[in-house]
Order: structure tokens, then sequence, then C-alpha cells
């Protein structure tokens, strides 16, 4: 065995040496089609988890109107308190609710001057145990005396959640199709290489080699380029997702929607770890299937 | 040692190779198949190891049912028998040692193996000066004697050896025929296909002769152009 394992790097090394054009050539594609598979991965991860926050804020805001008396106010407190299905609430009074209107219209002077303080109605922002509850919250207080209107949160983020799940759909086709093509690639420059020294195996097979000990070294050449290319596809992931991090982090307009779409540094591990696991099996076995066509004359 | 009964052999086509072709040939025999081009000579070299596999009949080699043999085991077939052929089919990357190292090393056999028979047997065959030469660094008689090296440096029971003097002239060839005939009276049994009556008929050992695939002649210390 130790005679076996001796030959086996012996010509890998040689191998790789001899064609290493070819070599870097599979190397360079594998790198590119993981760097862009564990790209749209972790994008799909950043919006997975975005959308959970969407869902987990679907809220529905009780307007009051600007009139309304402080007893007419208190009872919505108390009711909104008594209700199991209402997770959390939150009273956006006068002077908040300015403040609020004032940001949003930041760039647009002649709406942000046209209200003053007294003109915009005080709300409470509800947040239901659970998203399906929405509607049945709203409808008790649409007719409450001192409420001006209920609006809901919910059509919104329906509007989003379809279009993210679309784009997920798309992210894994192109993921699918990536590491399809990936595959081929490999597939195609392990039986290049092995065309390359047809002579070779043809000699080895005249004297007598098994086949186990003709594919071992080709299969260790995939590996090693399988690997190497996953490897490479990990760091450009990794330095790519701290470069958009850092640029969303220092942006001024702090974008909730941006802010939400966080990947962390176990997500890109685990998706390295995805690319290794998928760049050796790919090489491995591309190679073993290249190799077989030319051993079974 | 070698066994046919009834082989046929038709290639995509209808190209009959060869048709009902029985024959023996025992231990330590030196065999030469002659014959027309295109009588499938090559085709029966090709059916003894297993490169292909005949239409029908049966093929023994060295005792054993090749036609048996699953495939895992036809490299060990394979081990017992040593072939030589007209192109020489030498790795132009490697040296003459290298050369007939691979042949021991693709089979798994020890270092130390290695280099005690590889230097013996370039002795045989009369190279041990060129052993560090490539094969584009030699004549066409030293090539054929390092893919001569190669074929018997296992100590194989059988060599084959298909054209070898094909792309050799006069003189060069009469010292491939002293080698395989060196490595004949060692044990080994010799099956030759070849062209060259002058070799035959110098030689003197038992002619085959196949004309389209059948046996027209089988004759003991034969000549090549005798008709039955
Ligand atoms: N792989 C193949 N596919 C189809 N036909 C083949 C194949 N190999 C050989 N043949 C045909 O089978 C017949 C016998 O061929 P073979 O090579 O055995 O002849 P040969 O006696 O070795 O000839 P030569 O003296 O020219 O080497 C020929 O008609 C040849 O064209
Ligand atoms: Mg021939």
């Amino acid at each position: 065995m130790a005679v076996n394992l001796e030959y086996v790097f012996r010509e890998t090394v040689s191998n790789l040496k001899r064609n290493v054009s070819m070599a870097s050539a599979a190397l360079l594609t594998v790198a590119v089609s993981l760097t862009l598979v564990g790209g749209a991965l972790l994008v799909k991860r950043g919006v997975d988890r975005a959308t959970v926050q969407w869902k987990g804020n679907v809220e529905l805001s009780i307007f009051m109107k600007a009139d309304a008396s402080q007893p007419e106010s208190d009872a919505i407190d108390r009711q909104l308190k008594s209700m199991p299905e209402v997770k959390n609430y939150r009273y956006v009074s006068k002077p908040e609710a300015f403040e609020e209107f004032k940001k949003i219209f930041a760039n647009e002077p002649d709406v942000r001057d046209s209200l003053t303080v007294d003109q915009i109605p005080p709300s409470y922002r509800v947040v239901p145990r659970a998203a399906e509850q929405t509607k049945i919250i709203g409808q008790r207080f649409e007719d409450t005396a001192g409420v001006f209107r209920v609006s809901y949160a919910k059509e919104e983020v329906d509007a989003l959640v379809s279009v993210t799940n679309f784009l997920q759909i798309m992210l894994w086709a192109i993921a699918i199709v990536l590491l399809s093509a990936a595959s081929l690639l490999i597939l195609n420059t392990i039986r290049m290489a092995i065309f390359a020294r047809r002579r070779e195996v043809a000699v080895m097979k005249l004297v007598g080699a098994t086949n186990w000990f003709i594919r071992v070294p080709f299969m260790l050449e995939g590996l090693l380029q399988g690997l190497a290319g996953a490897a490479l596809a990990f760091g450009v992931v990794w330095v790519g997702r701290d470069l958009i991090q850092n640029r969303i982090a220092g942006a001024r307009n702090d974008i909730q929607l941006f802010k939400q779409f966080l990947v962390t540094s176990s997500d890109v591990t685990g998706t390295g770890i995805l690319l290794l696991i998928v760049g050796v099996v790919v090489g491995t076995v591309g190679s073993a299937l290249a190799v077989s066509r030319f051993l079974d004359v | 040692m070698i066994r046919l009964r009834d082989v046929n052999k038709t290639y995509k086509g209808n190209v009959v190779a060869l048709r009902d072709v029985s024959l023996d040939i025992a231990k330590q025999e030196f065999v030469f198949i002659v014959g027309p081009t295109g009588s499938g000579k090559s085709t029966m070299i090709r059916l003894l190891i297993k490169e292909e596999k005949p239409d029908s009949g049966r093929i023994w080699v060295a005792g054993k049912d090749i036609g048996q043999l699953s495939s895992w085991k036809v490299p060990l077939l394979r081990r017992n028998i040593g072939c030589v052929f007209q192109d020489f089919k030498l790795l132009p990357s490697k040296t003459a040692y290298e050369n007939v190292a691979f042949a021991l090393e693709v089979i798994g056999r020890p270092p130390h193996v290695i280099k005690q028979q590889v230097p013996q047997v370039l002795d045989l065959v009369g190279l041990t000066k060129k052993r560090d030469h490539f094969p584009n660094e030699m004549s066409g008689g030293e090539q054929q004697r390092v893919s001569i090296a190669r074929a018997f440096v296992n100590r194989p029971l059988i060599l084959l050896a298909d054209e070898p003097t094909g792309n050799l002239d006069p003189s060069t060839s009469v010292g491939i025929m002293r080698l395989l005939d060196r490595i004949n009276r060692t044990g080994t049994t010799v099956v030759m296909s070849t062209h060259d009556s002058s070799i035959v008929d110098t030689m003197r050992r038992r002619v085959i002769e196949l004309d389209r695939g059948v046996i027209v002649r089988d004759q003991a210390r034969g000549v090549y152009g005798a008709f039955t």
C-alpha cells in the first residue's frame, strides 16, 4: 500500500505540473461557478432572514382622530391590553408622529412644512401574535369612538413577501444551473487531461494495471482541483460579504430594509463548507466518470 | 498454454476477421502467424488479451477459460502476457529505464523489486548504456528492444508480438529475432505475427497461416510461402 501511495502522489503531482494551464483552467472554472453559487446561497439566506423580520413586524396602526379625547384614547389602551391576540403595542404621541413625519419627508420641504403638530393624528401601533389575526384585531376598532382609521401593513408585506419568494426561486435556479455547469466543466477538463494521457492509460491497461489503480491518480487530481477551486470561492465570498456588509453599515441613510438584510459570518462559514464539499464531490466524481469511459475498452 | 476452439469474430459491418479457428499452442513453443493483410492476425492477438471478445467459441490461456473471466480479473490475465507491437507504444516522456519500470510500478511491485529487475532486463536486451535515453533519442530497433524489455520484465508465461519487425530494416530485425529467440529459450511461449518471409524462412519454426480469417496451414518447422 505504501508503494501505491508513493506512486499515486508522484503521478498526481507530475500530472498537475505537466498540465498547469489545464489544471488552473479547471480550478478557476470551479472557483467562479462556486463563487456565484455561494453568493446566490448567501443572498438567499439574507432574504430569508429579512422576510422573517418583515413578517414578524406585521402590524396595524389605529389612527386616532386629531381631536380625540383622553378617555376615548384610554378606552382603546385598556381594550388592547386585555386582548390575548395582541403581542405588544405602542402609543405614538402627536410629537413623536410629527418627528417621524418630518423624517420621512425630510427631502421634500413643501410637504414637511405643510402640517403642524396639532394636525398630526396620534396612533397605536399594534403587533399581533400571529399575522392571520391582524384583520380580526383591526375590525374591532374600526367603529370605536375616537378612531379615525385602521390601517394594515399586511398588504404591503404580502407584496414584499411574494417578491422575495420569487427572488428566492430565481436564486435557487441560478445556483443549480451554475452548479451543473461547474460539474460539467470539471468532468470535461478531467476528460481532456485523460485524453492527453491516453497513451499512458493504454500502456497501463496493456501491462495489467487494475482499473482502480489507473483511476485513483485522476480522481485525486480532480479532488485537488475541486477543493482548490472551492477554497478560492470561499475566500472570494468571504471578502465580498465583508465589503458589502461594510458598505451597508457605513451608508448614511439607514434604510431599515437593508439593515435587516444581514448575513452572519457563521452563514458564510456554513456556505463555505458546503462549497468545499460540493467542490470535492464534483471533482472526484467527475474525474471518476471521465476516466471510466477510457477504461471500459 | 493457448487453446482456441471454433472461434468466430465478426466486426461491425459484417467484416469477418476470424472464422471457426481452432488451434493449440504448447508451453515454450515459438509460433509464427502469417497471412495477407486483413487476414485476422491482430484480431487473434487482441482476443488472447481479452481486448476483444469472440462472437462464439472458447479461448483458454494458461489453463483458464478467459470467456469465463470476470472483468476485474482481466488485469491479472494480462500480467501473464507480454505484448509487443509494430509501433512500440512507448511513453515519450519517460526514459528507457522509466518505461520498463512503469510496467512494474502500475501492477504494484515494490521499489526494491523494480530496482533489481529493470537493470537485469535492460541488460538482457542490450540497452544498459541507453537506460537514460528518451524514445526520440533512440533508433527504431532500440525502441523495440525497450518495448520487449517492458513486455518481458514481469517474466510472463506468454509473449505476443504483433509484427514486431514491421517498422525495422532487415539487419535490425535479425537482432530483434535473436532476442525473441533467447526469450523463448527461457521457457516463454512466443506468438508472433509477421509479413517478413526471410525471418520465417530462417527461423524454421511452427507457422500458422491465416487467409480471410480461416487457418489454411499449420506447419511445424515451416516456411513463409509454402502451400498445402
Ligand atoms: N476495430 C475494428 N472494427 C472493424 N473492423 C476491424 C477492426 N479491426 C480489424 N477489423 C477488420 O477485421 C479484419 C482483420 O483485421 P486484422 O487487423 O486482424 O488483420 P491483420 O491480419 O492483422 O492485418 P495486417 O497484416 O494488415 O495487420 C480486417 O478486414 C479489418 O479491416
Ligand atoms: Mg495487424
